[in-house]
């Protein structure tokens, strides 16, 4: 950058257009995209959706078949991988197996410039930022998966990079560990300022970690908004699907249950989520008779999948005041959090 | 399920082995019963010029040829391991010269070596005057000149690598992918990611071929030093140990000391062995792998 006229860019990295193939077919179709400086943004989606692929394409490791790719300002569509000053984690981590964890973090640094001692240096930094500070003589093998990831991580941030690639970093943690790593990464960010792009299937990740969210389907973005625009106005069937557990209700528009003040309609799908159904034991006036299939109990939560007529219908309720097994019980929904689509375009319809 | 391999173990390894392990303290020329002489043999050897040079001449071979062979092969193999036009057919020629024959390999040489007819002194000769090379120098004489003909047997083991070449290929293709994009996302330069993650890695794979190279290099020169040097030119100059246990045995009848002879070869193996296995083993400790 040009000293005197510090024009900072605010975008941290922008996507125009960009497609990618990978074997002779199309693996991304024409994705535009903008994460702004500083932003942490989340890229969700089910395995095969083409996530990896984006990251790669803005690391530059696989070239976009069309459109361009802009860091910080500066179209690097055209440079490899080096030039782009980005750093990236893999899912594998990728650690070398033969070096120490101060030659791991060291490494960049080392190949860039030079300078064993001055490599040495700002690898202590990343690692101390991070917390692995004292894993710097181990080699990876002497590592838990818990270490290895902070690691990886460490040798992410020597390089102070425009843009941080993500690719599901977390996926290889326990469950614990991964709640807890989450928490990390995200408090990593804030303090570190940097800009993120996050690559994840797993929704609960996208929805804590992430400030914006974009969903990607078969190679297309089907919406990109924060959390809770995800989460309150999903604008595809897909959306409304892949985000929440137990997934959304869909349930045709002329069917037994819909919002009491909209008629009959076989063209549009109505959805609402699991949390926004409540059960009664008996069935009452206003309430719609359910025959309970399946409980599966979640700790405090119970899933309870029901059946009316023949619609299959997914209920969250406290696991205290759960049914049984084959009961038929009264099904009332929260109609305020009803969710339209179009079934021919699967889109959202706003609601009346 | 073992047996038969077994058997074959102990009839055509392990016995013939302790033969010529008892042979090496006997006199024996087939035709009259072996007459025990104790260390006789192997006091001749220490006296056997014959089988001094043949001793240096193996070593020699084995400090030129098991070097350049595992270079050749790993160079090919980081060549020719990405997909690419033609690549695998650049794999099929490297690996073919493997898969001749050795007798055919070693006739087809002494065609190449002539020093009138052969294509390689032809080629030598292109451009210059009077069957000189361009540079007016006397074209090698493979087959006649002592330095000429060691290099010449050096040169026919350089081709048959295929085998090396193919172990190589495979440890190239299982080392990860994405240990090299990183380092291509951090710009090192090819020749960083050559010295700090291809050699490194790729380093045990390459000791225990040098090993097994180094233990083959004992063999590997005795069908071109029988079929195209026929261990001359004198003196000696391509007489090998496995060429000198095969004349002293077979042509001059001495068994007892050809056995001898072999077994101070094994013992010469044995000790390059485990020279070349401490070192891999300090390798391995100091890499942590």
């Amino acid at each position: 950058m040009i000293e005197g006229s510090r024009e900072v860019p605010l975008t941290g990295l922008r996507l125009e257009g960009v497609r990618a193939a990978r074997g002779g077919s199309d693996v991304l179709h024409g994705i535009d995209l903008t994460v702004a400086r500083s932003e942490l943004l989340v890229v969700l989606g089910p395995s095969g959706a083409g996530k990896s692929t984006l990251l790669r394409v803005v690391a530059g490791l696989e070239p976009a078949t069309a459109g361009r790719v802009e860091i910080a300002g500066r179209d690097v569509t055209g440079l490899r991988p080096g030039r782009r000053n980005v750093s990236m984690v893999f899912q594998s981590y990728a650690l070398f197996p033969h070096l120490t964890v101060g030659e791991n973090i060291a490494f960049g640094p080392l190949v860039r410039d030079g300078g064993r001692r001055r490599a040495r240096g700002r690898a202590e930094r990343a690692a101390a930022l991070v917390g692995c500070a004292h894993l710097l003589d181990r080699r990876p093998d002497q590592l838990s998966g818990g270490e290895r990831q902070r690691v990886a991580l460490a040798r992410a941030l020597v390089r102070e990079p425009d843009v941080f690639l993500l690719d599901e970093p977390l996926s290889n943690l326990d469950v614990e560990l991964r709640t807890e790593t989450r928490a990390e990464l995200r408090a990593l960010h804030d303090r570190v300022g940097a800009t993120m792009v996050h690559v994840t299937h797993d929704q609960v990740e996208a929805l804590v970690l992430g400030d914006r969210i974009a969903v990607l389907r078969e190679g297309r973005l089907e919406q990109v908004g924060t959390p809770d625009e995800v989460w309150r106005a999903p604008v595809t069937v897909f959306v409304a699907r892949f985000v929440g557990s137990p997934p959304m209700n869909l349930l045709p528009g002329d069917g037994p249950l819909r919002p009491p003040d909209v008629a009959p309609d076989n063209g549009r799908l109505v959805g609402f989520r699991p949390e926004a159904v409540s059960l009664g034991p008996g069935v009452d006036d206003g309430q719609v008779p359910a025959t309970v299939d399946r409980v599966d109990v979640v700790g405090e939560d119970a899933h309870v999948y029901l059946r009316v007529g023949a619609l299959p219908v997914v209920a969250r309720v406290p696991a205290s005041g759960r049914p049984a097994t084959g009961a038929t019980v009264g099904l009332t929904v929260r109609w305020s959090d009803v969710h339209t689509f179009d079934v021919a375009t699967g889109r959202r319809v706003a609601s009346p | 399920m073992l047996a038969p391999y077994l058997l074959g173990l102990v009839a055509l390894v392990l016995v013939p082995a302790a033969v010529t392990l008892a042979l090496a303290f006997a006199d024996y020329d087939l035709l009259r019963p072996p007459v025990w002489i104790g260390l006789g043999n192997f006091a001749e050897l220490v006296g056997d010029n014959i089988f001094r040079t043949a001793l240096v001449n193996s070593l020699t071979f084995a400090a030129f040829a098991v070097p350049a062979r595992i270079a050749i092969a790993f160079g090919l193999a980081l060549l020719l391991h990405r997909r690419a036009a033609l690549v695998g057919t650049a794999r099929t020629v490297a690996a073919l010269p493997a898969a001749v024959p050795e007798v055919a390999y070693g006739l087809l040489w002494l065609w190449l070596f002539n020093p009138i007819y052969g294509p390689i002194n032809q080629l030598l000769a292109l451009g210059g005057e009077n069957g000189l090379t361009v540079f007016g120098r006397t074209p090698p004489q493979w087959l006649t000149d002592p330095i000429d003909a060691r290099a010449g047997i050096v040169l026919m083991s350089l081709f048959t690598i295929g085998e090396t070449f193919i172990i190589l290929l495979a440890v190239r293709h299982a080392l990860p992918a994405e240990v090299y994009d990183l380092a291509a996302i951090e710009d090192a330069t090819s020749w960083d990611v050559f010295r700090r993650i291809t050699v490194p890695l790729m380093a045990p794979a390459l000791g225990l071929l040098v090993l097994r190279d180094t233990i083959a290099s004992l063999q590997l020169s005795f069908v071109p030093a029988l079929v195209v040097t026929e261990g001359g030119p004198p003196p000696y100059a391509t007489t090998y140990l496995s060429l000198f246990v095969y004349r002293t045995g077979f042509e001059y009848l001495r068994y007892g000391y050809a056995a001898a002879a072999t077994v101070v070869m094994l013992g010469l193996t044995l000790l390059a062995v485990v020279a070349q296995w401490r070192m891999i083993r300090r390798a391995q400790r100091l890499y942590g792998l």
